[in-house]
């Protein structure tokens, strides 16, 4: 406290920290930023919210001299600064952690930290380093672990330590919380609250969660479509407002209660709506189950990341696995993505094992997947919008042998049409898309495949407000269509509001199966800790 | 790029005028190459005067050599063909991702099956020639293949593997033209015999269109650019170079998407290696050279194909007028040396035009960002000591 208090008299609110005036930049057509005005202070913690492609992560890599603004000024208390590239931002004071990991797999912690320095390498002392922030901030990490081996949740770690170990005044956040579990986001936010209070540093925190955003930050700031069209202190607003600003409409939180992060998570979970209703329910017994699996077990190095892994999902069905990220699920996506083999055990669709050793045979069995790590195997980067909406089904749109470019487009302009994709052209790369846009591709691939087993890994991270919503209603519809969804969420609200079944998975192994009425967040808190209830 | 792309109309025009941009930032990056090529050309001048040369002399001799008369002319497309064949191998397989650099031994392998058909299986009239290719293609191919399976089976890296399979060819050639029952020349009375085959015969020749003193287009020629052409449209316009470039930018998501991933990199490396293959099939049969199989047959040709594919950015189309180039100065080099300039220096030539061809986009990248970060020169100066101070 009175650290807090400290550090409030040092810089009174009059004098931010950073101080943006008229920022603009456009993208050909596209305006990502419009004429911006944004005060950041010391010893706060500032939200940042808007639709996606609103053009907050543009606006950020101004900040940070990634991107050159067209026009405006960057103030550093009173007087202009130029931050024309990163390494000037980097003398400003100014860090950023990106929307999409920025670590290089096949390199170890303290490499992926000093990586960007000038001179010798000295590697006792960068892990000294490493471990000397790590213990500061209370972010646990072996400094010689190599970064493929390290979940999401600590290559967030590694990215944060990165940036704090080169001090900066103002710590810049981009939705670092999408690929977090609730626990890592607390963590991350008793961080972040150490680092304004006790060090008085400015954060500037990008999140689609309303309600991150209502209980971390101190100020908050909208922007719709590149302007900023709400600001305030964030103890004068609500939730519902926020999103109004957001969306530029009367959002109903009721049913997007779980996309907001809104619902109670202790306590007994809200039981899920009968209207909008989790599909028609499970089919009845003696009916094939659409998926599968069955006693998958998957060794990596000897150590056994699934193990007798079975599960069935009854057409039109919404299966939730439920758990702590880590456990097994990303192994599980990418057998069902054919990316790995299992040591053993069957997928069977409809009835039907599949050859897991033939390329695509569980795409031509009708199963779809939208991947959790959307960037590495779910789009090409450097591919077109088009391409990468008909990369699966290249051969539909061709005729004799050759691509048509009429077909590929017509079908690219009526997939960014129904999934709201943001894009100046279906020409431009995937790459220059925002982040939340480029997650649109892969659902409206995925999704409109017409698949009989659709396979959801975290389907909504990244998404803003009205995106989710529509996901949640496109799960549904699916599912009333009379495909079996599994939803793979570490995600409570998520899983609590679209699934009629729950599998819990812990360690690699399925702890329990309950159905959302028998789902207390006891009992699935103990099979996650994976005891069985 | 986006932002210029943006402003470019759709439709045909645009996906036109998308293949002619040399790259990002158009015009700057032309003004740049042409800035280089005279600097590269300076350089050489000063470099010819140097070793005792006349600058102008040589300028004139390159032109001679290259392009002056239709014979010039002539000598020029023999070299662009095989140069050709090389370069648009080469694309396929930057295509997919895998840098096959083991042309000139794929080249080799190419020639000495050709020749073996050419000279050892008792083919007669115009089907030999189609044989001969077609052995050269598969021979080569497979060649190149080797390395997929050195990749697949022990994870041998494709860059070494290729290069080192070069030694190796270099090898096999030498040993089959010094073993009489391999493809050494046949002992005339008792005249000593060379590290050579004996000529092919008449029918196993690429004929020409076209007669002497006029311009001669080989069919060695018309097979380079219908090669080229071929894979350019298959490149860009087939579901097969669709996922091969899907391949190269993201093997994962090809993976996803249900790719056939070591079976395409697979193909690509042999169609790279096929393509080399017949360049040396080319080499063995157009009156480039001899019309027998020598160890020094390749003549750096794989290499120089490479650089052809380099420079072109591994576009088929635009390897055409590359390789024209490299024709130009491969004919016109010839005839530099003859007048006394030694043939290293046309190499240093040839590797400073490279570099002005290449070096440019990335100058000028380079160029346009430090630039908008001087915008405000003062600010600049003061924050980069401090930036390095941070850093360090
Ligand atoms: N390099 C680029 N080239 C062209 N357009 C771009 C580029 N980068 C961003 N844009 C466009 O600018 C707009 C704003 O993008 P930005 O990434 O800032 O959005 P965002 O608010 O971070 O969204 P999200 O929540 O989806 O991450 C988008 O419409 C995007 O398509
Ligand atoms: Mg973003």
């Amino acid at each position: 406290m009175t650290d807090d208090e400290r550090a409030r008299e040092l810089t009174p609110p009059s004098a931010p920290a950073l101080r943006l005036r008229g920022i603009s930049k456009r993208y050909g057509p596209v305006v990502a930023s419009d004429n911006v005005d944004l005060d950041v202070h010391h010893g706060e913690i500032h939200g940042l919210l808007g639709e996606n492609g609103a053009g907050k992560s543009t606006l950020m890599k101004i900040l940070l001299g990634l991107v050159q603004r067209d026009s405006g000024t960057i103030m550093r208390g009173e007087t202009p600064v130029d931050v024309h590239n990163p390494q000037a931002a980097v003398a400003l004071g100014i860090g950023m952690v990106h929307q999409h990991f920025s670590l290089i797999d096949a390199l170890t912690v303290w490499e992926n930290v000093i990586l960007g320095d000038t001179g010798k390498i000295d590697r006792a002392a960068a892990c000294r380093q490493v471990e000397e922030v790590s213990r500061r901030y209370g972010l646990p990490i072996d400094p010689t672990a190599r970064v493929d081996r390290l979940s999401a949740g600590e290559r967030q770690r590694v990215e944060l330590i990165k940036c704090l170990r080169r001090d900066p005044s103002v710590l810049i956040l981009d939705e670092p919380t999408s690929v977090l579990t609730q626990a890592e986001s607390a963590e991350l936010f008793t961080v972040l609250r150490h680092v304004v209070r006790a060090e008085n540093r400015a954060v500037i925190l990008i999140s689609h969660k309303l309600a991150e955003i209502t209980a971390a930050t101190d100020r908050v700031t909208v922007l719709r479509k590149g302007k900023v069209v709400f600001h305030s202190e964030t103890s004068a607003t609500t939730p519902p407002e926020l999103a109004r600003q957001m969306v530029g409409r009367d959002v109903s939180l009721r049913a997007e209660g779980a996309a907001l992060g809104m619902l109670p998570v202790d306590g007994a979970p809200a039981p899920a709506d009968p209207g909008t209703g989790t599909g028609t329910d499970a089919a009845a017994p003696g009916t094939a189950p659409a998926l599968r699996l069955r006693d998958l077990t998957v060794t990596i190095d000897g150590v056994a990341v699934l193990s007798d892994l079975s599960l069935d999902v009854a057409p039109g069905e919404i299966v939730g696995l439920y758990g702590v990220e880590g456990n097994g699920q990303s192994t599980l996506g990418d057998l069902l993505s054919g990316l790995v083999l299992p040591t053993s055990g069957t997928v069977e669709l409809a009835g039907r094992p599949v050859e897991l050793d033939r390329p695509g045979a569980l795409h031509r069995a009708g199963l779809g997947i939208i991947p959790e790590d959307r960037h590495s195997s779910g789009v090409v980067l450097d591919m077109s919008v088009a391409e990468n909406l008909v990369m699966k089904s290249i051969g539909d749109v061709s005729g004799r042998g050759f691509i048509s470019r009429r077909r590929m487009h017509a079908i690219a302009r009526r997939l960014a049409a129904e999934f709201n994709i943001v894009t100046p052209s279906m020409d431009t790369p995937v790459r220059s898309l925002s982040g939340g846009n480029q997650q649109r591709v892969v659902l409206a691939r995925e999704l409109s495949a017409g698949p009989g087993v659709l396979i959801a890994a975290q389907p909504t991270h990244g998404l803003d407000v009205g995106a989710i919503e529509d996901m949640y209603q496109r799960l549904r519809d699916a599912a009333s269509g009379g495909v079996a969804v599994l939803l793979i969420s570490t995600e409570l609200e998520e899983v609590m509001a679209l699934a009629s079944r729950i599998a819990v998975i812990s360690s690699g192994r399925i702890t329990g199966v309950l159905s959302t009425g028998e789902a207390t967040a006891e009992r699935l808190g103990m099979l996650v800790g994976g005891v069985a209830a | 790029m986006t932002a210029s792309s943006a402003a470019v109309p759709s439709g045909t025009g645009r996906r036109l005028l998308r293949h002619l941009n040399p790259g990002p930032y158009g015009w700057q990056t032309t003004a740049a190459t042409v800035l280089a090529l005279l600097v590269a050309l300076a350089l050489s001048s000063a470099l010819i005067a140097i070793t005792g040369g006349s600058p102008a002399a040589s300028v004139q001799a390159l032109f001679q050599g290259s392009m002056a008369d239709w014979t010039a002319w002539t000598s020029t497309l023999l070299y662009m063909a095989p140069l050709l064949l090389v370069a648009v191998g080469a694309c396929v397989s930057a295509r997919s991702g895998l840098f096959n650099i083991g042309q000139e031994g794929q080249v080799l392998i190419g020639a000495l099956a050709a020749a073996w058909v050419g000279l050892r299986l008792a083919i007669t009239g115009p089907v030999l020639l189609v044989v001969m290719l077609a052995a050269a293609a598969l021979a080569a191919g497979a060649w190149a293949g080797l390395s997929s399976l050195m990749y697949r089976l022990r994870g041998v890296n494709v860059v070494v593997s290729t290069m080192l399979m070069t030694f190796v060819a270099q090898q096999v050639v030498a040993y089959a033209v010094n073993m009489p029952w391999l493809l050494q020349e046949s002992r005339v009375g008792n005249a000593p015999v060379s590290p050579q085959s004996n000529p092919l015969p008449p029918s196993g020749l690429l004929g020409s269109f076209g007669e002497y003193p006029d311009l001669q287009i080989n069919g060695g020629l018309i097979l380079a650019v219908v090669a080229a052409v071929l894979v350019a449209v298959a490149i860009t316009r087939t579901p097969w170079g669709f996922r091969l470039t899907m391949l190269g930018r993201n093997p994962l998501a090809a993976k996803h998407a249900g790719v056939r991933v070591n079976a395409l990199g697979g193909a690509a490396l042999a169609i790279s290696g096929a393509l080399a293959g017949l360049a040396g099939a080319v080499l063995l049969a157009s009156p480039v050279g001899v019309n027998r199989l020598q160890p020094g047959i390749a003549m750096n040709i794989g290499w120089d194909g490479l650089l052809v594919a380099l420079v072109a950015r591994n576009r088929p189309l635009a390897a055409m007028p590359v390789a024209l180039l490299f024709g130009v100065l491969r004919s016109g080099g010839g005839f530099l040396a003859a007048t006394g300039v030694p043939s290293f220096l046309v190499d240093v030539v040839k590797a400073l035009l490279v570099l002005a061809f290449v070096a440019p986009p990335v100058v000028v990248a380079l160029v346009r960002r430090r630039r908008s970060s001087d915008r405000t020169a003062g600010s600049r100066r003061e924050a980069t000591p401090v930036a390095e101070e941070a850093i360090a």
